[in-house]
């Protein structure tokens, strides 16, 4: 499992890479705003089961956890 | 209590291959739904749109890859003499009641899979200034590994309201008209709770669509009594509005519809209010209150 640092710079590289121009923010709405689309889901899942060093049960996925950068940390970072 | 014995007093036509037909009370009740719907519809002035039973493949390549278990092809013969011939010629059908193909032309179409499906393909390419509002009903056709009359049918029908427009405009959209479905069944005395859904996606832990409905959800059934899912609100974001060419104001349209079940409305007001037509509701007169109601 990275630092909780470490998980938001690459989350944070990940999600600009596909916001254009658009400004993000760690609290922005990812999906809510259409910066993340569902064809970014499945790479964004293969990223944080690299981070943290384990995998993600998608049956266990709930709404709201990828709504933005804080949410995401929060339910798949090193305090969850 | 709807057995099927009762039910088909009442009208209903099954046959275990999951096809139904109406007839008498309970088609008199269908098209008084329809008629329920069409009038919720007109809160948007939503303009009444006919479509075939079935649509082009290509536009559906997305569909095919998520729901290939659900899809059904129409399938026709390759026309040369000789292939007719030996159809023909041949048992036609087996004692198995499996029809004996000889050699097909190419498959080039998919039976309706959605009634909505046809609106977007009926709008492409158009340029939207203001939100536009369609309502169609069409035959649609989902392969399952079981068959329950009124409740899980190869073919049923279905009536749809679509919104095209902004993703302002659709959202408020979905929730004014299922504040108009809640009121419907307030009416009428059918028990219906809002659930967040996903659709039955093949594979679903792989795909995009799938994860992204449990994550943020964009489906939510009108569940009858707990158990059935009577019909749904969707927000399709602006897919639709980019696969098809749509746009309102310079950008792709964002896209949503309300879908009815009308066999699932059948079975949950039989379920709800018995088998006897004197014992039901009188649905457009609901509707009608309804719309009475608005603006509200």
């Amino acid at each position: 499992m990275r630092s909780e640092a470490e998980i938001r710079t690459r989350l944070r590289s990940f999600v600009r890479r596909r916001a254009g121009d658009r400004p993000v923010s760690d609290s922005t709405p990812l999906l809510a705003d259409r910066i993340l689309r569902s064809v970014h889901v499945p790479e964004l899942i293969l990223l944080l089961e690299r981070l943290r060093g384990a995998p993600i049960d998608v049956e266990r996925l709930r709404p709201g956890d990828f709504d933005s950068i804080d949410a995401i940390v929060e339910r798949f970072g090193p305090a969850s | 209590m709807n057995r099927l014995a009762d039910l088909t007093r009442i009208g209903l036509r099954w046959d275990p291959s999951g096809l139904a037909g109406l007839t008498g009370p309970l088609l008199a009740v269908a098209d008084d739904l329809d008629l329920a719907f069409r009038r919720l519809a007109g809160r948007w002035r939503a303009v009444e749109e006919r479509y075939p039973a079935a649509l082009p493949a290509p536009p559906l390549a997305d569909h095919l890859r998520c729901f290939p278990h659900q899809v059904t092809f129409p399938v026709a013969l390759d026309p040369a003499d000789d292939n007719l011939g030996e159809f023909a010629d041949g048992p036609v059908v087996g004692a198995d009641g499996r029809v004996a193909l000889t050699r097909t032309a190419p498959v080039t179409a998919v039976l309706t899979p959605a009634a909505c499906y046809h609106v977007y393909a009926g709008h492409r390419g158009e340029r939207l200034t203001g939100a536009r509002y369609l309502t169609t009903r069409n035959t649609c056709f989902r392969r399952e590994t079981r068959y329950l009359a009124l409740r899980r049918q190869w073919s049923f029908a279905m009536r749809e309201i679509v919104c095209l427009g902004t993703p302002d405009e659709a959202a408020s959209f979905l929730a004014v008209a299922r504040a108009d479905v809640d009121q419907l069944a307030a009416l009428i005395d059918l028990p219906l709770a809002w659930t967040p859904a996903t659709d039955p996606f093949f594979r679903p832990a792989d795909n995009p669509g799938y994860l992204l409905q449990r994550i943020a959800p964009t489906k939510y059934e009108a569940t009858y009594d707990g158990r059935l899912a009577v019909g749904s609100a969707n927000l399709h974001h602006d897919h639709f509005g980019t696969a098809f060419d749509i746009e309102r104001d310079g950008r792709p349209a964002t896209s949503a519809c309300v879908a009815f079940g009308i066999e699932r409305w059948l079975y949950a007001l039989t379920d709800r209010h018995g088998t006897d037509p004197a014992g039901w509701p009188d649905l457009p007169a609901a509707a009608t209150r309804v719309v009475a109601g608005w603006p509200r």
